[in-house]
């Protein structure tokens, strides 16, 4: 669907001027590089030309199919599901997650959201290969996100502060990421704290410049590097690998309140999904 | 931070940090879960980190301890943490006495070791990962990480969370003053510059002497790249 839109989008544009249609990830973050000066927005060239043929959404595309397919013991499809803006409503429902669920009195991110809705809608065993497996393009978790998420694309994010429990995570959230500790005394603002700062080539994004930081919580995206869709929590527990802290858990409530402070942090911003990075 | 804080010392902070936890457990909403919104931010990072299965906190790290022990911050890690490395005139003054106390020299004076044993130390980011892909010790010398913040021979590229060392030897002279400077920096950076994103390196334990020297003279040494 969104390769059909891909080229739809720019014939649209040429004829007529109606502006703010359904933007494509690559224009929106060709808006953010035109709102400001980053060098961590415009570092490669060579991904932002390649970002239309994005593999990724092949992934969306295989993810649209495995949402709308019965499925599980249940057999039943995940139009079923809530992510928060209603059954089976999934446009702009990644821009404002981490959010508050009365059916589980949890903040939930995407991820444990998924989760959730294999095992109890779908009826999934939780150690079901369709559930663990979490990481890799060809995984269900991946497709699923990168379906549900580039519903969201261009829309700004918007997580929800009203219920107690979501203003809790996203403090909380916020003390871990400025927490230094391990051997190297790092904490998230080490890399994360300063505009233009790289580690060796790569340039790091900067918490407190929404416009970059957009871009860096834009995920599922496509990693060059890994040849694979990769997710927020993949990108969590890299970071925690990479400061030798320790290894964060996927769904776990330290993770779901860090990504609760960093989505607070890009609010505004418009959602880049699916993204390619390196 | 390993030859600073006794095993004793690390089980007691870890002990404490349960107690301030298991205080706030007093405020369990009717379901008998844990009321997140009674606790103040820093409480509930601590709760989230400590006792809610958010990390393998019991997965063996290379020091010999456990992620558990590493979670657990100790003082310089907090007072930098909770200032945002921008410590107060009177706890930066205390960083610096700390810092310049862990400092241990090595037996016959800092010497220059082997520059081109430094060269690939200082590329290397290879030591104490854990988690989903574990670094083993056994196989590799664990790395300085240099490169990953400063620039140092330009023939590779360095990153600039740190400031560029390149020519740093050639500018600075290989004299005792400058080698005591740089290896201070080297083991615990505090020293200088306190609540500094660099790691302390020495006195955490992260690099043996020989590495430091090594890493020296891929600084110092006239025949190094980094002063060509």
């Amino acid at each position: 669907m969104i390769r059909k839109l891909l080229v739809a989008i720019p014939l649209a544009a040429a004829m007529a001027t109606t502006a703010h249609a359904e933007q494509t990830p690559t224009e929106v973050l060709k808006g953010l590089i035109d709102s400001v000066d980053s060098l961590y927005l415009t570092q490669s060239s060579q991904n932002l030309m390649m970002m239309d043929d994005n593999p990724a959404l092949w992934t969306v595309d295989e993810g649209e199919e495995l949402f709308h397919a019965p499925r599980g013991p249940n057999n039943v499809s995940m139009e079923a599901c809530d992510f928060g803006k209603g059954p089976g409503e999934l446009k702009g429902a990644v821009a404002e997650m981490p959010r508050y669920f009365a059916d589980t009195n949890r903040v939930m991110d995407l991820e444990s959201r998924i989760v959730h809705c294999m095992t109890s809608v779908q009826g999934f065993a939780a150690d079901d290969p369709a559930v663990r497996q979490r990481h890799g393009s060809g995984s269900d978790m991946m497709k699923l996100q990168s379906y549900i998420s580039a519903q969201s694309n261009g829309m700004a994010w918007n997580p929800p502060l009203k219920h107690p429990m979501e203003v809790a995570m996203r403090d909380a959230g916020e003390k871990l990421f400025y927490r230094r500790s391990g051997p190297l005394d790092f904490n998230c603002a080490t890399c994360h704290g300063e505009t233009g700062k790289r580690i060796r080539a790569s340039v790091l994004p900067n918490v407190s410049v929404p416009q970059e930081w957009s871009k860096a919580i834009s995920w599922p995206a496509f990693r060059v590097g890994h040849q694979n869709a990769r997710s927020t929590q993949h990108r969590v527990r890299g970071c925690y690998w990479q400061m030798r802290h320790g290894q964060s858990i996927a769904g776990s409530d330290a993770s779901i309140a860090l990504i609760s402070f960093w989505t607070d942090a890009a609010r505004g911003q418009p959602a880049i999904l699916p993204d390619m990075k390196r | 931070m390993f030859k600073m804080k006794t095993p004793l010392a690390a089980g007691i902070a870890a002990a404490a940090a349960i107690a301030i936890t298991a205080g706030c457990a007093s405020t369990d909403s009717a379901d008998g879960k844990v009321d997140y919104t009674k606790m103040s931010s820093a409480e509930l990072a601590e709760y989230l980190i400590f006792e809610t299965n958010s990390f393998r906190l019991d997965q063996p790290t290379q020091e010999g301890t456990t992620v558990r022990d590493r979670q657990v911050q100790d003082e310089l890690q907090k007072v930098c943490s909770e200032t945002r490395n921008r410590p107060s005139p009177e706890q930066a003054g205390k960083i610096i006495a700390d810092a310049r106390a862990s400092v241990q020299y090595p037996e016959g004076g800092i010497q220059l070791g082997d520059w081109k044993k430094g060269r690939e130390l200082a590329w290397s980011g290879f030591g104490f990962r854990v988690g989903h892909n574990v670094d083993d010790h056994s196989n590799r010398d664990v790395g300085g990480n240099c490169y990953n913040c400063h620039q140092m021979a330009t023939d590779r590229v360095g990153g600039n969370i740190g400031p560029s060392l390149t020519g740093y030897g050639k500018t600075r002279g290989n004299n005792e003053a400058t080698r005591k400077f740089v290896y201070e920096m080297i083991y615990n950076p505090h020293t200088y510059f306190p609540c500094t994103s660099m790691p302390r390196m020495g006195a955490n334990g992260l690099l043996e002497e020989q590495a430091i020297a090594d890493i020296m003279a891929y600084m110092l040494h006239p025949d190094s790249p980094v002063n060509q």
